[in-house]
């Protein structure tokens, strides 16, 4: 009895059959009872809506949910057997855990949109808030104050935090001395503080000893010790990709240890040191309790970091809530949306930049 | 007599001798042709795999042998954009047909993979019980199958006082032997085993082949390995898969091993078992 | 590196860039100082050692600017400050207990975990394991953005928006469920509520929980779920025997991250929130409740003289140890089992 050799099928269609995924196919069984598993909970539950007094989102998840589950349920012990009932519970389960935080998203960014858009407007965006009370019509008044005051709350806090932090990072990875663990330990438990205690400690140093008083200035410090944790891993990351031949280029060629820093490895991750410095902006920036105890509030414009209360976007939003004037939460909600929209911007570019960044640093 | 007469006869001695041609056909794949995505990856694979046999797999790596095995116990259309076409059949039926479970199949057709892979979180008896609460077999005889399949994979004298210690404390091949009987548990008929010694001292690796001898008795086996010394240690057929550049891979040779090693048809298969390439 | 978020709101929480999750092997490169020896390095290395400490220092300043408004506090009230419960500015010295607030805070953290722990784990499990691959980075790309929301949005958003069905719904739980203690309402207000407090919260610690636990269970080794398949598991047996034992640390690891977030909340509960002093135990659809953070902002606008402002200060102090203790305790988790897991 020899061996068999390859032989190409006689049959010509055997020979080019085309690629199929059978495991798909299931038997008529199972898709009968996924879809008896689907309409029927959805049917109940529409005849309970139209037809009972209990109010209609209350009766979609109380009702709509068990009866789906059940259905499931059924419907897996007689495809599957006892097994399946728990992967249909799962399933069912992990299908509205996502819905629940897809209509929440919708509600919030929906909302944030037709009720924003109400009260945008040019003038919206460059005026200020002196002369407005909350009852004065939209036509009137903007946050440009606010904005202003957003930007050198952030511009302080930027100027604080972005030295410390890419120092920091510089320590882990270059200098990398003793204290690294300590060193990541405590940044990782600063990131932990919560925003109101920064806010509060810089109010403390303000208070007693008496150098300055609620401004920008307070509100850039209060908005630093938020912004540094972020700007301190990311850039250690950042630094972190660049290749190591590049340090020990530089250093053959005689250059010192901080030179090789400053001019050979920064630079190459100037990118990634940018994401950071966003990264860490689009954190703070919405951030609201750290104002209110810091920089306060003002209606006019504020131009001197250092001067007095000032007013920002967060506090100007807190501060129009809850105001029974349907204009002036009109003009919370637009504040919001310009807030979100900054926010996304940031976090745009700097997804943008960090994709760039992945192509180069090999 | 007449050539035809001749032949006839020579055909029927032939099958008479042949042991192979009466063991009865467990699992068979007819016309398997495997892609990935656009990607064909393996073309008309035919081959027999009788009860109660060893079949070997070789061929140079790359060639869709782990592929192939994949397609036995449907793993392989967990893998996103898996496709196959022909049929697998298993006592006679399509695995692949709608009215059956996966499931189902993979306790009947086991797997033991290059790397032993106990799960690290349980003890040694936990492992081998794994397969019964994975699958929800219920069986009360618990200690009895501990035993068996212990026994069975030639694990159960070096482990028997230390039932409850954490698996990952084992050697590799002890590993190796301890997944052989998670495996067993769920009495399969069919085992495929994936390079099951590749990662394995050559001491630990003769010993499961002995299991390997051992198991065939009772189950069928197929087993994917680059050792073609292994291959002649412990198969009882063998097929050798090749794959040109860019072509899908294909059966050029299969048959007894000690034809395919003896007497091969093939230039390829010569060349490969006497080492020229691969 | 595998799994290392740099960009997004989540990158601060990504394991990637946890202390000891992340890859040690790229720490073990030997380029140690020569360096050191040119005057130029040491004054560089000095400086940036010493920034590099600002973070220790800042966290010490707290502790101790903080500190000392509360010893200041226990000399004027004494234990009655943590104990009790009151805020009465007419007294010579005020008496102020926040009992009630640090109760309120932990009640509304825990109400928050018990909504948003099951979502985020289901989020989780489903975009790991049931859907496709295409969905599930639409769905990281929108946890992102609900993580980059900031509070101050969401409050705004729950005062105007949550509120009013969220009234709707503690009301029918209150008229079919209010045999059950917890849900009782005597006063038939529903607005305010520790209930309505904890959704916000859970709301806000869903992105984080989620991201972590997506992690983690993606990180599930495949030779264990190849195993697992083999052997003819189903989903649930899967998750319970492979997938949970081994994300176990890292979920936990994400649920006291989102703790320490949830109590350090103070804009969006200080829109959703009445707060009252005396202590709400368990009446969770009654109108009332406590929050530290909460209180300091409340009370901040309307300070009557520095002795308040000192008792917001040691009120500060404590939420400031409580988070920094969450915190600590999170990070202890997930380093132990990031450590048993390699």
């Amino acid at each position: 009895m020899s061996t068999i050799l390859y032989q190409p099928p006689a049959d010509p269609a055997l020979l080019s059959q085309p690629p199929q995924r059978p495991w798909r196919h299931k038997p008529r069984s199972f898709t009968t009872a996924v879809a008896l598993a689907v309409i029927v909970p959805a049917v109940i539950t529409a005849a309970l809506f139209f037809l009972s007094p209990i109010p209609g989102a209350i009766v979609l998840v109380v009702v709509y949910f068990p009866l789906q589950l059940l259905a499931s349920g059924i419907a897996a012990w007689a495809t599957r057997g006892v097994r399946g009932i728990a992967d249909s519970v799962i399933i069912v389960n992990a299908i509205g855990a996502t819905v629940f935080s897809f209509v929440v998203l919708a509600s919030l960014i929906g909302s944030l949109i037709v009720r924003g858009l109400r009260a945008l407007s040019a003038h919206f965006v460059y005026q200020n808030s002196v002369y407005i009370s909350p009852s004065t019509p939209l036509d009137y008044g903007g946050i440009g104050h606010a904005l202003i005051g957003t930007i050198l709350v952030v511009a302080v806090a930027t100027a604080v935090a972005v030295p410390i932090g890419i120092a920091t990072a510089i320590y882990i990875t270059e200098v990398r001395g003793r204290a690294v663990p300590y060193v990541r330990f405590f940044v990782q438990a600063m990131s932990g503080v919560p925003s109101v205690v920064a806010g509060l400690f810089i109010l403390t140093i303000a208070v007693s000893t008496g150098w300055f008083s609620q401004n920008a200035f307070a509100g850039g410090l209060a908005y630093a010790i938020l912004m540094l944790p972020t700007v301190a891993r990311t850039a250690e990351e950042v630094l972190k990709l660049i290749p190591d031949e590049l340090r020990t280029g530089a250093l053959a060629l005689g250059s010192t240890r901080a030179r090789t820093v400053m001019r050979v490895v920064l630079p190459a991750a100037k990118t990634g040191i940018i994401t950071a410095i966003l990264l860490g902006i689009a954190r703070v920036i919405g951030e609201t309790a750290p104002l209110l105890l810091a920089a306060g509030n003002n209606d006019g414009t504020v131009l001197n970091p250092f001067g007095q209360a000032i007013a920002s976007i967060p506090v100007y939003i807190f501060n129009n809530v809850a105001v029974p004037y349907p204009d002036a939460v009109a003009r919370a909600w637009g504040a919001a949306l310009v807030l979100m929209i900054l926010i996304a911007v940031l976090f745009t570019v700097a997804r943008f930049l960090g994709r760039g960044r992945v192509g180069r640093a090999k | 007599m007449s050539t035809a007469e001749f032949e006839e006869v020579a055909m029927m001695e032939s099958d008479l001798l042949a042991p192979r041609a009466i063991a009865v056909s467990e699992l068979r794949a007819e016309n398997v042709s495997v892609w990935f995505g656009k990607r064909k990856v393996l073309e008309n694979v035919n081959i027999d795999f009788p009860k109660n046999t060893v079949t070997a797999l070789i061929g140079p790596s790359g060639c869709g042998k782990s592929t192939f095995i994949r397609t036995l116990n449907r793993l392989h259309e967990l893998i996103p954009g898996a496709a196959l076409a022909g049929s697998v059949l298993y006592e006679g039926k399509d695995i692949y047909s709608s009215d059956i479970d996966p499931v189902h199949i993979r306790l009947q057709i086991g797997m033991v993979f290059q790397k032993p892979n106990p799960f690290p979180s349980m003890t040694i008896r936990g492992n081998v019980l794994s397969g019964l609460k994975l699958s929800g077999m219920k069986r009360d005889n618990h200690d009895d199958i501990v035993e068996q399949t212990l026994t069975a994979a030639g694990l159960w004298n070096e482990v028997k006082d230390r039932l409850n210690h954490a698996a990952g404390d084992l050697s590799g091949g002890q590993q190796q032997r301890l997944v052989i009987a998670r495996a067993l548990a769920v009495q399969p008929s069919v085992l495929l085993m994936d390079e099951p010694c590749s990662a394995l001292d050559p001491a630990s690796t003769l010993k499961i082949e002995e299991t390997i001898r051992q198991l065939s008795k009772e189950v069928t086996i197929v087993i994917v390995t680059h050792n073609m010394q292994q291959a002649v240690r412990v198969a009882d057929n063998t097929a050798f898969f090749l794959a040109q550049e860019g072509e899908p891979g294909h059966i050029v040779e299969q048959g007894l091993t000690t034809d395919i090693f003896g007497q091969p048809q093939d230039q390829r298969t010569l060349d490969y078992v006497n080492g020229r390439f691969g | 590196m595998a799994g290392v978020r740099t960009c997004g709101p989540l990158a601060s929480i990504s394991l990637g860039q946890h202390p000891v999750m992340a890859n040690p092997d790229l720490d073990q490169r030997d380029l140690h100082s020569a360096a050191t020896s040119h005057r130029g390095d040491r004054v560089f290395s000095r400086v940036v050692t010493g920034a590099a400490f600002a973070s220790l220092v800042v966290l010490a300043g707290i502790a101790i600017f903080l500190g000392i408004q509360a010893v200041y506090a226990f000399q004027t009230e004494g234990l009655a400050f943590i104990f009790s419960t009151g805020w009465d500015i007419n007294t010579d010295p005020p008496t102020a207990g926040i009992w009630g607030m640090l109760y309120g805070s932990v009640l509304l953290a825990v109400i928050g975990l018990a909504i948003a722990v099951p979502v985020a784990l289901m989020l989780s499990i489903f975009m790991v394991f049931i859907s496709p691959p295409k969905l599930a980075t639409v769905l990281t790309n929108l946890i992102d953005l609900l993580a980059a929301i900031p509070s101050v949005i969401i409050g705004l958003w729950a005062f105007y928006i949550l509120n009013p069905p969220a009234e709707e719904w503690q009301a029918l739980l209150n008229q079919y469920l209010g045999w059950i203690p917890i849900f009782e309402n005597t006063s038939q207000n529903f607005s305010g509520t520790p209930f309505i407090a904890g959704l916000v919260l859970a709301i806000m610690m869903i992105p984080i929980i989620t991201s972590i636990s997506r992690e983690v269970l993606s990180r599930t080794p495949p030779e264990l779920v190849n195993a697992a398949e083999a052997l003819g598991c189903s989903l649930w047996t899967m998750l319970r025997f492979v997938a949970l034992p081994y994300g176990r640390g890292g979920i936990v690891g994400g649920v006291m991250l989102g703790l320490g977030r949830a109590l350090g909340e103070t804009i969006a509960v200080f829109f959703v929130l009445k707060l009252t002093f005396e202590t709400n135990w368990y009446h969770i659809i009654e109108s009332g409740g406590g929050s530290i953070a909460t209180l300091i902002v409340s009370r901040f606008g309307e300070v009557s003289g520095p002795e308040e402002l000192n008792l917001l200060l040691a009120a500060g102090f404590f939420l400031f140890l409580g988070t920094i203790a969450v915190n600590m305790v999170a990070n202890l988790i997930v380093s132990r089992t990031g450590r048993l897991k390699k």
